[in-house]
């Protein structure tokens, strides 16, 4: 194995030097990069992806090798909790005691004028806050009885309570928040982490995925596609019934060790058609099917979540048999434990219309906290714990905002209490790895329908989780149709207020 | 070139060089484009181009930039690099004045040659896939010749050529002191070029009767042969499909079905029939525009109706209509021209020579298409059953003999075709506008309640006195009443609404209206008191004429047999179709690409650093279309031949196919480009067959693609093409290679995509109840071009394998090696069953398992396996056989499948499973060589 692995290092990196030369050469693009020589595997330096001018083919044969950032990190990891359908800020963090006293009264057209709502038809009311508020920690951050775990935490919390967007609709706005575009078709965060850094463990995939709620995030698959990026970029979806990831297990009938012959035999034919025809893409698909044969119990492993002890299942209110948010928070924590690099979560059902009891305020939402909120918190506890806080960033939040206003879909009473989607205004929060402790920053009207102070848009947050990570947003660039695209569109400010 | 300027320098002094430095005559003439393009691009452009235009200094087009700067100063004086303020300031020490500002300087050698150039007269050169595509001439077999001889074994002087693509080739490789490779074995040979051309692997028989025929043209009898299998068009339509983003769904978040399968079939069908590309191309964007389509012609539209559609709640269907059309702009520039036009959307562009108006004029052509991104995808052709069909031809054989003027009588059956086969023109109800107590149900269609009131915008009424409204509600007791001019207007219409059981359940109805002229605003308000709170839906309004012979003031009989015709139930599929009068739309800029901020108007027209369109093409796509093909535009055919190149090589003579630009990797191999780009054109009038010919039987194609560590060292992407192509397959081709040779593969063609086995929980959609229906019977083994393909959810094994998502136009798919795509071959069902099934191939071929594993092999790869490699398998046999012996319920557990014979269950063909698929997952199996 060894001698192998020397053999395709050195072909590869023969490889990669003719090809940088190659280029370099002939495009007269990029700077001439010999460093590949020198470092091992790593043929695409984190130089090279942060000015990616070269053709859009990468092919390198340890793609997803570990990089050095480009300056020192303050995280090495992210843990990403999407909440898709968007919790409302004004229920849970947002405390607007002003907008309580208009409770019920029409909304100001100013308010309206101008403005498009995915449902809000006509007049509208106002809808006072429905969580009881207090101040919390040290800090004294606002949050409401509906996370009564995550009143714990809070000074370990920096909370964004100024966002805003450009989408109203689901799937685009949680695009633009993972892909930075709205469109389909871009690589998401996970895949640019991944694709700049790397994963430390190479008996797992860099970029898990995993969800619950029932339910994919609206926008699909694609807010953990690679988008342009090769496809080895993209999210690996952990599912939660059956396979963790798609055929890692053996055909009934075939054992350990029938497969670990399998896999020494086609080695042993690759080898002796290496030698045969010397093309390196061969060594590559020998390695990847050693690495193959490795996920295939590493990420059973990794899932094995019945291997922690009880009081650890207790903390995070996980039942091991069942697939749930509370056990994916766990298996985050697993996950990152071993090394992967970036971890998304999503949980699907958070948009609380007021059509029905679940899709409602102070129903549904209520539940939907309840049954996050203690998994969260320990999540936090656990990674400090383990000394693993300082180096993960935890960011937890939705696609949007919510109104101010009570939702009255097609200009009807709704059945239940709700808000529609907002643009203006949402909270977010991060933990860890380089963020403040204990902070807040941003502030909303008194009504929580604009951000009035300390505004951060879409780009501006993803600049600076980049920016956590060790890279200059501008500059994590990927060639292709002839640009170099980065996950910051053309925008986006590192929100330096909040680094620690 | 480099070489020769000496001589012709020395030979050709005449008084124009005598004028120059003296030392001109010794110095090589700087070349624009390759030499200071590049480094303009590189330095200095970002902020003096397109976009940025630092100090008021660009170096895109000529003219600006030897137009004096903001300050005055003139950065480059051609002749005089002394007093060109550029030079000077790439040469100043003072970082805050020093070029590129921020930037290492540039090297001395890299400023020698911009002083050279600029002494030389800065002479600016276009980008040479912007000139016209001229026939070069081919390489002689020079004076290198009769030293190749010696390095081709086996082969005769002059005899390794065997087309002109060969004289291409082996000119560069001499250059570069290679020489090419051997032609490859026979069953290599066969395996490869069968699986190019058809995407399948030939069956043995093909291979041995190939490898015994002695006839000089065997391997061209091969190659006819396979040209003319049905096989060939699957496999073409297949790459097209990633240009089309075909899919069977229609995007975004619900991502709900979409029946547009037809187009698919329209493809594969032309590439069988080797519809020339020309006529590929104009079917595709302007079928739909020819005087009297076919239906073939409308159906191949559905190329541009594959844009997504967003049937989310809440969406704006304006903002989605204006998204697809930006779509097929991009694409459109992406597929033909290799440009990338989407950066002119926002601004002009930063590299190449388009302007930001020039988008907004050529997407024009596209903007005014009837589709606007309703739920229904209208407009669609209809397809009518046999009974509808023949009530649509007795509706216009009445016609015919009603209109005594014959032209007036094709001119209405002309009409009352487009009616009832496209249900255009209509109005769609989301521009109904003055809504009370109304609303978008949904974001979708219009709906209104009792007492509830909207507007229609500026219909044209003259000659149109039938209104055709399509609608649905549970409410009993409406009625409309529709008012001219104003809400309490002059009535023009009271009628009762038809309860149709629910809003969704939408039925046509045709009113008569009184005979009114003029354009006018219709008030329609809804009279609703038994159920006020129900919905009454509309999806659209139609204005027609009065069909011949029908009483103005009631429905006639023809008016009740049409509007028969209009609700049958009919199978449809989106195409292309342009508005026209009030239903023409104008083009406007948007101000840095948002649609919501329009700036001047513009009218359809191409780009000005490309040929003009030649005035007799209309202004419209037909003409944009006939443009893209005419011969003088030098990108359309380097573009198509760049692409069937890298789809037999594994790389383009431009490897970044979706870039011919200024900012794409330069080609290796540029007169091969134009050669094969006029031999495309003018030899073979467009005939992808003819080019697909001339490559795959050529030397350079057919090499071995084995190669000497000095050879991969010197060459390690075969660029140069000193060996053989060596690709791994396709997604689409690792899966049929599987069931192909395991003798699964279904032969059936064409029709709605299928379902084969997928794992559970691949489909979540959050509202759609759509599901993963398995198909039934030889639907479980089609070819993988007719797997159904959800967007947000695609067939995982193909996407593991590189397939793109196809939301959007995919140019090339980049190949990736992953754990991920060895889990695929190694442990889905799908893959685990070609191996049961080749295991049973293997047991009925062989009677001892060294025989079996031959037979095995010889049914993948055509040849034996070299006794080695028999020997690791044979190994692997005896011990999995030793296995299964042991536990026969293993044995059991492997290969108990729906529709296996238990009987047959035995430890020998368990272990032969097990070495099928070590045998499908073995490096040369999955590579085409």
């Amino acid at each position: 194995m060894n001698k192998l692995l020397q053999e395709l290092q050195q072909a590869a990196a023969e490889r990669e030097t003719r090809r940088h030369f190659l280029h370099t050469c002939s495009t007269g693009l990029g700077a001439m990069a010999f460093g590949s020589l020198l470092q091992g595997c790593n043929f695409l330096t984190n130089n090279d992806r942060q000015n990616n001018t070269v053709g859009s083919t990468i092919q390198s044969d340890e793609p997803t090798a570990p990089h050095p950032s480009a300056y020192l990190p303050k995280a090495q990891r992210v843990i990403y909790i999407h909440m898709a359908g968007s919790p409302s800020q004004l229920e849970l963090f947002d405390y607007k005691p002003e907008l309580a006293k208009y409770d019920g009264k029409d909304c100001p057209q100013e308010l309206l004028t101008g403005k498009k709502f995915a449902f809000i038809r006509g007049v509208p009311k106002m809808l006072g806050p429905q969580g009881k508020f207090a101040q919390h920690g040290n800090s004294g951050a606002w949050v409401s009885d509906y996370l009564p775990h995550l009143q714990g935490v809070v000074d370990d919390i920096t909370f964004l309570k100024a966002m805003h967007t450009d989408q109203f609709n689901h799937a685009p706005a949680q695009l633009l928040m993972h892909t930075g575009g709205a469109r389909l078709g871009r690589p998401s965060m996970g895949s640019w982490v991944t694709y700049g850094l790397g994963t430390e463990n190479d008996n797992l995939p860099g970029y898990i995925v995993l969800a619950s709620g029932g339910k994919q995030p609206d926008a699909g698959k694609s807010v953990w596609g690679s988008g342009f990026l090769p496809t080895v970029y993209q999210g690996v979806q952990c599912r939660t019934d059956g396979d963790p990831v798609l055929f890692a297990s053996d055909p009934s009938g075939m054992n350990r060790d029938i497969r670990k012959q399998t896999i020494d035999a086609i080695s042993e034919i690759n080898q002796q058609q290496y030698d045969d025809v010397k093309d390196p893409e061969i060594l590559t698909r020998i390695a990847q099917y050693e690495l193959a044969f490795r996920m295939q119990m590493s990420v059973p492993d990794a899932m094995a979540i019945k291997n922690e002890p009880q009081y650890i299942l207790d903390s995070y209110g996980v039942d091991p048999n069942k697939g749930s948010f509370a056990r994916n928070c766990l298996l985050a924590r697993r996950l990152v434990e071993r090394g992967v690099r970036f971890v998304q979560l999503f949980d699907w059902g958070w948009d609380t219309h007021g059509t029905s009891a679940d899709g409602s305020i102070d129903i549904g939402l209520k539940d939907k906290c309840h049954q996050s909120d203690q998994a969260v918190a320990a999540l936090l506890k656990d990674l400090k714990q383990r000394g693993l806080l300082d180096d993960t960033l935890v960011v937890w939040g939705g696609e949007f905002g919510r109104t101010p206003m009570q939702e009255n879909r097609d200009g009807q009473v709704l059945p239940f209490m709700g808000r529609d989607h907002h643009l203006e205004a949402f909270t977010v929060w991060m933990a860890g790895g380089g963020v403040k402790k204990g902070f807040s920053f941003g502030e909303t009207d008194d009504i929580g329908y604009y951000g009035v102070k300390d505004k951060v848009h879409i780009h501006d947050f993803q600049a600076t989780i980049l920016h956590l990570l060790g890279f200059d947003h501008t500059k994590l660039t990927y060639q292709f149709q002839g640009r170099p695209f980065r996950l910051t569109d053309v925008a986006g400010k590192i929100v330096k207020p909040i680094l620690a | 070139m480099k070489s020769h300027w000496l001589f012709v320098g020395v030979a050709g002094v005449g008084v124009a060089l005598l004028l120059s430095s003296f030392l001109g005559i010794f110095e090589k003439q700087v070349d624009y484009n390759t030499q200071i393009k590049p480094l303009l691009n590189k330095n200095c452009i970002v902020c003096h181009g397109g976009v940025k235009k630092a100090a008021g200094f660009s170096l895109l087009f000529k003219q600006e930039a030897l137009a004096p700067a903001k300050s005055g100063k003139l950065a480059i004086v051609p002749g005089d690099a002394d007093a060109s303020e550029m030079i000077r300031r790439l040469t100043l020490t003072d970082p805050d004045e020093r070029m590129p500002l921020n930037h290492p300087a540039l090297k001395p050698d890299e400023i020698d040659l911009l002083r050279r150039w600029i002494d030389q007269g800065a002479k600016w050169g276009d980008h040479w896939a912007y000139q016209p595509v001229e026939r070069p001439g081919v390489p002689a077999t020079g004076s290198f010749w009769s030293r190749l001889t010696s390095y081709v074994p086996g082969h005769g002087k002059n005899s390794w050529a065997k087309n002109e693509i060969d004289h291409f080739i082996l000119d560069k490789l001499e250059q570069e002191g290679l020489t090419p490779s051997p032609e490859a074995d026979r069953a290599t040979l066969i395996r490869r070029v069968s699986l190019d051309l058809t995407g399948l692997p030939p069956t043995e028989k093909e291979a041995a009767d190939f490898i015994n025929d002695t006839s000089s043209d065997a391997y061209e009898k091969v190659v006819d042969r396979l040209l003319k299998s049905p096989a060939y068009g699957e496999r073409w339509a297949g790459m097209w499909l990633d240009l089309a983003r075909y899919a069977d769904t229609k995007g975004y978040e619900r991502d709900p079905g979409r029946k547009i399968w037809r187009y698919r079939d329209w493809l594969i069908k032309a590439f069988n029939d080797d519809k020339p590309f020309n006529k590929f191309t104009v079917e595709q964007l302007a079928g739909d525009l020819f005087p009297t389509p076919t239906d073939d012609q409308f159906i191949a539209t559905g190329f541009h109706r594959n844009t997504m559609n967003n049937d989310e709640g809440g969406t704006q269907d304006e903002e989605f209509r204006v998204a697809a059309v930006i779509d097929r702009v991009n694409t459109t520039w992406d597929v033909w021209q290799g440009t990338t036009f989407a950066c002119i959307q926002c601004h002009s562009h930063p590299y190449d020579p388009f302007t930001h108006d020039e988008y907004y004029k050529f997407m024009a052509f596209f903007n005014n298409a009837r589709d606007e991104d309703v739920t229904s995808d209208t407009p669609t052709l209809r397809f009518y059953k046999p009974d509808d069909s023949l009530k649509v031809v007795s509706l216009k054989q009445f016609i015919k003999t009603t209109v005594t003027n014959p032209e007036q009588a094709q001119k209405t059956v002309n009409q009352v075709t487009k009616l009832v086969r496209t249900v255009e023109p209509k109005i769609n109800s989301h521009d109904f506008d003055q809504l009370v107590n109304a609303s978008l149900l949904d974001a979708k269609y219009f709906g209104f309640q009792d007492k509830g009131a909207t507007r229609i915008k500026n219909v044209t009424l003259t000659g149109r006195p039938r209104l055709l409204i399509a609608w649905g509600t549970k409410a009993t007791n409406a009625t409309v009443t529709i008012r001219q001019d104003k809400l309490d207007g002059p009535v023009l219409a009271r009628v009762p609404v038809p309860k149709t059981g629910s809003q969704g359940n939408d039925t046509i109805q045709m009113i008569p209206l009184p005979e009114v002229q003029g354009k006018h605003n219709l008030y329609l308000s809804l009279n609703s008191p038994t159920s006020p709170k129900d919905w009454v839906q509309i999806k659209w309004v139609s204005f027609q004429p009065l069909l011949p012979g029908q009483p103005m003031d009631s429905l006639g009989e023809k008016d009740k047999l049409l509007l028969d015709i209009l609700n049958a139930d009919a199978p449809q599929t989106p195409i292309m179709l342009d508005g026209t009068g009030d239903l023409a739309r104008e083009t406007h800029v948007f101000e840095r690409g948002n649609w919501m901020v329009k700036g001047k108007k513009v009218s359809p027209d191409v780009p000005k650093s490309f040929p003009a369109m030649s005035p007799d093409l209309p202004k419209n796509r037909l003409g944009m279309a006939r443009w893209l093909v005419n011969r003088n535009n030098p990108l359309t055919a380097r573009v198509a031949v760049n692409r069937f190149w890298e789809q037999l090589f594994g790389t383009g003579i431009i490897e970044t196919i979706e870039d011919m630009g200024t900012q794409g990797i330069p080609p290796t191999h540029r007169d091969l480009l134009d050669y094969l780009a006029v031999e495309f054109m003018e030899t073979d009038r467009w005939s992808m067959k003819k080019l697909l010919k001339k490559i795959v039987m050529s030397a350079t194609y057919q090499q071995q693609s084995s190669a000497s560590p000095e050879l991969v060292a010197k060459d390690p992407y075969n660029r140069l093409l000193a060996r053989g192509p060596r690709v791994r397959l396709s997604a689409e081709a690792v899966h049929d290679q599987a069931l192909a040779v395991s003798k699964l593969l279904s032969q059936k063609m064409y029709g709605p995509s299928v379902m084969p086995s997928q794992p559970d929980g691949i489909w979540q959609s959050p509202y759609d109840g759509d599901k993963w229906k398995l198909s039934m019977g030889e639907d479980r083994h089609r070819r993988a071009l007719y797997t159904y393909w959800k967007r947000t959810a695609p067939y995982p094994s193909m996407v593991t394998f590189d397939s793109p998502s196809r939301e959007f136009c995919q140019l090339r798919r980049l190949r990736t090696n992953t754990p991920l795509q060895a889990l695929v071959t190694l442990n889905d069902p799908v893959y685990v069953e070609a191996a049961q099934h080749l295991a049973a191939y293997m047991s009925n071929h062989g009677k001892s398992p060294e025989g079996q594993i031959q037979a095995g092999f010889r049914q993948i790869m055509l040849r034996d396996l070299p006794s080695k490699k028999l020997a690791v398998l044979v190994r692997l046999y005896r011990t999995t056989e030793q296995y299964y012996r042991e536990k026969p319920g293993e044995a059991e557990n492997l290969l108990d499948r729906p529709g296996f014979d238990c009987t047959k269950v035995s430890p020998q063909l368990a272990a032969l499973t097990v070495t099928a698929n070590t045998m499908l997952n073995l490096d040369e199996v999955i590579t085409k060589e």
